[in-house]
């Protein structure tokens, strides 16, 4: 199948090269651990002695200090730096770990340790193929419909989860990082796929999924501070436009709450009742 | 007779499912209306007064009018408040 506009953009924007990074291209010199988007650039300096620039038609150029971890590199250009070129080319990323059913995606969102990767891992048992992990960038082109663009297809589990699953460990994340890399057990998708729902993950004393209601999708639109952050850095938008963005986004997607017990031994209510709910999705 | 009108310059609003959410301008607040909130809002038309709005939503939820004129009352302080509304 041949590949759309916006998967062909960011192929070609997220483009590789290793060279020097000017850390004072945006008139000051970024400090360790800080990053900094504008319109067509972003700029990201890690505490370990990495330097990532972007620039639109221009690609990623990537820095390293003598005796940097260069094991993390894919783990920042996949995450921050993969979110931070889908905003200035018009994307939208989330936080997300995502599977599919039925010819559409269901996201699932949570801050960092609310266990999406974990779930979509256990679902995957389920013959849920993955679509993504930890990041999902939607394709707003289309006015009337959402559209995610498949992401990286390698899930990220700490020891813990892959306990948990029984899921096979691969090579480590990152030096200093308790992550292991590990293959979805359904396989993945490649193509793009419309988004069919984005599920937040909660901790409660029972498993239970429930739609959210108008207001409370717009007020969601803003829960994952960094990308929203990094998408009104990059395009700029006054308050009325940023109100229509997120407005256009709490109509189109259909969001509910999972509410899962956080205990291990009960760990499979959740992915039972989240695999029943995509699993009844009947859409082509 | 005071009319009710509302200053359009200083939001802007949307309807996600039946709510309406609007959004001052000036410093980006929220206001969220559901229900009879959401109805009130829809008849300030810059005709109605506040007599003429309770009537309005009494009968389309067929409730006490005192009931109606309190919650209405409540909403329009809220509003002017917030800057969205004037009486005039």
């Amino acid at each position: 199948m041949s590949k759309t506009d916006a998967e062909l953009l960011m192929e070609r924007e997220t483009r590789v090269r290793h060279g020097p990074v000017d850390l004072d291209v945006f008139g000051y010199t970024l400090q360790p651990g800080r990053s900094h988007i504008e319109a067509d650039r972003f700029l990201l300096r890690t505490a370990d002695g990495l330097s990532f620039h972007y620039r639109k038609g221009e690609g990623i150029t990537i820095s390293r200090r003598p005796g940097a971890d260069c094991s993390e590199e894919q783990l920042w250009l996949n995450g921050s730096v993969y979110s931070a070129v889908a905003c200035i080319n018009g994307f939208v990323p989330i936080h997300a770990s995502a599977v599919t059913h039925a010819g559409h995606v269901f996201a699932f969102t949570g801050p960092s340790g609310a266990g999406k990767s974990t779930l979509i891992a256990a679902l995957g048992q389920r013959r849920l193929p993955m679509f993504c992990d930890d990041t999902l960038v939607l394709d707003l082109s289309d006015p009337d419909r959402i559209i995610c663009l498949p992401g990286h297809k390698r899930l990220k589990l700490t020891a813990d989860a892959l306990e948990l699953t029984g899921i096979e460990a691969g090579e480590k994340v990152g030096q200093d990082i308790d992550k292991y890399y590990a293959s979805a057990v359904a396989g993945d998708v490649a193509s793009p796929m419309p988004l069919a729902e984005l599920l937040f993950l909660e901790q409660g004393a029972s498993a239970s999924i429930e739609s959210l209601s108008g207001s409370e999708r717009f007020m969601r639109t803003q829960d994952d501070h960094y990308t929203a952050h990094l998408f009104a850095g990059a395009r700029q938008l006054d308050r009325a436009a940023q109100f229509a963005h997120r407005v256009r986004l709490a109509r189109q997607i259909a969001m509910s709450r999972l509410v899962r017990p956080w205990d291990r031994e009960r760990f499979h209510e959740g992915v039972e009742l989240a695999a029943r709910h995509v699993l009844a999705e009947k859409r082509l | 007779m005071t009319i009710i009108r509302k200053l359009t310059a200083n939001f802007t609003e949307a309807d996600v499912d039946d709510e309406i959410i609007l959004m001052r301008l000036d410093n980006g607040e929220l206001l969220s209306l559901t229900d009879t909130g959401a109805a009130t809002w829809r008849l300030i038309d810059g005709r109605r007064d506040r007599r003429a709005l309770v009537d309005a939503l009494a009968a389309e939820y067929a409730a006490d009018d005192g009931k109606i004129a309190r919650e209405i009352g409540h909403l329009l302080r809220q509003l002017k408040e917030a800057g969205l509304i004037a009486e005039s």
